[in-house]
């Protein structure tokens, strides 16, 4: 048969257009963000977001993937919904307080950020499928003097003005 | 013939003043106020330490007697050195407030007057000398426990370091108090 060589040409040519429908199209994205405020109780701090994404061509399970400052890692999604959450953590000295951006990759998009990171290129060009702004407001480092440092110098104080009026009353 | 050895009631007095034993009720007031002082601490390994109330029931109670007994002794030893110098210091004052009092007074005898003075004098070194020694050793104590609790034993876990702090605190203050200035 002479068709079929034809015929799948053109399948071959369609693939490209069949696989164009795999990609979420102007998503809207509904998010939740937590950074970590407290550094006496966390080593590192933590930016974790949540969000749902809803596709307009209807998509649904997609698998998305989370960069952020550089790293990237898959965002897990919550089983039965459309909700995926990313997180990463950092010392708490290379996240200052400020806005940062996180970039949601679909699958496409996180083959074509790898591929550029893998020659070492920026990869700012690279298009995100949304950017969730993060505002992380810094942490609080404890408190300057710890409470147990002011009782010692009231007590130390208090010490010397008793050893102090003991003395007055010893001078004779 | 021999001298009489039995004390006359002035003599007995006088020695009574000047001796190392407390009336009762001071000795209530001395125990009292130490059983409070040590008591305190229990409450900063409670709370802050995170010590549990009934399982270490049995230290808090040993540390608590063993430190007021010893904080009690330094109350007495420090009321004792302090006396004399609070009644040295205190007594030209006084004799001036009971001569002013009785001056109109003509059928007091003038050792009557000097009695009273000596008698005013006593009372006021022994309150005094009861009121500051309180203060002084409840706030080296509490000094103690605080520096020690906190900072030098603070790697320890919490029951060593409510032993030891409470122990030092009390032997400490208990040293001092058996100087002689």
């Amino acid at each position: 048969m002479s068709s079929s060589p034809v015929l799948f040409a053109i399948c071959v040519a369609l693939l490209p257009l069949l696989s164009a429908g795999d990609s979420c199209l102007s998503p809207s994205v509904k998010q939740k963000v937590y950074t970590t405020t407290d550094s006496t109780a966390s080593i590192e701090s933590v930016v974790l977001a949540e969000f749902s994404i809803t596709c307009k061509n209807g998509l649904k399970d997609l698998s998305l993937y989370a960069e952020f400052e550089g790293k990237t890692a898959p965002a897990s999604r919550i089983p039965g919904t459309n909700t995926y959450q990313a997180s990463f953590s950092q010392d708490h000295k290379s996240l200052p307080s400020g806005t940062y951006t996180m970039r949601i990759f679909d699958e496409e998009g996180y083959s074509a950020l790898r591929k550029v990171q893998r020659s070492g290129e920026s990869t700012d060009g690279v298009k995100a499928l949304y950017e969730l702004p993060i505002s992380h407001s810094g942490i609080w480092r404890g408190p300057v003097i710890q409470s147990e440092c002011v009782a010692a110098l009231v007590a130390v104080f208090v010490s010397y003005m008793a050893y102090s009026a003991r003395s007055r009353l010893q001078q004779s | 013939m021999a001298p009489s050895t039995k004390l006359t009631k002035q003599e007995e007095l006088l020695l009574q003043d000047f001796s190392r034993n407390v009336s009762t009720k001071s000795s209530a007031l001395f125990y009292g106020n130490a059983f409070i002082v040590s008591a305190i601490p229990m409450w900063l390994f409670w709370r802050i330490h995170q010590m549990d109330l009934q399982q270490s029931a049995v230290v808090f109670v040993a540390m608590t007697l063993v430190c007021t007994y010893l904080v009690a002794f330094a109350y007495k030893n420090h009321k004792f050195l302090l006396k004399h110098q609070i009644a040295q210091k205190r007594g030209e004052a006084v004799s001036h407030e009971i001569m002013k009092k009785v001056e109109g007074d003509k059928k007091m005898s003038k050792q009557e007057k000097e009695e009273r003075i000596l008698w005013k004098k006593n009372e006021v070194a022994d309150y005094e000398a009861t009121t500051f020694s309180i203060f002084y050793n409840n706030a080296l104590f509490l000094t103690f426990v605080i520096v020690a609790s906190f900072y030098v034993l603070r790697s320890f876990n919490p029951t060593f370091n409510y032993v030891l702090s409470m122990a030092s605190a009390g032997g400490l203050l208990a040293l001092f108090s058996t100087g002689t200035k």
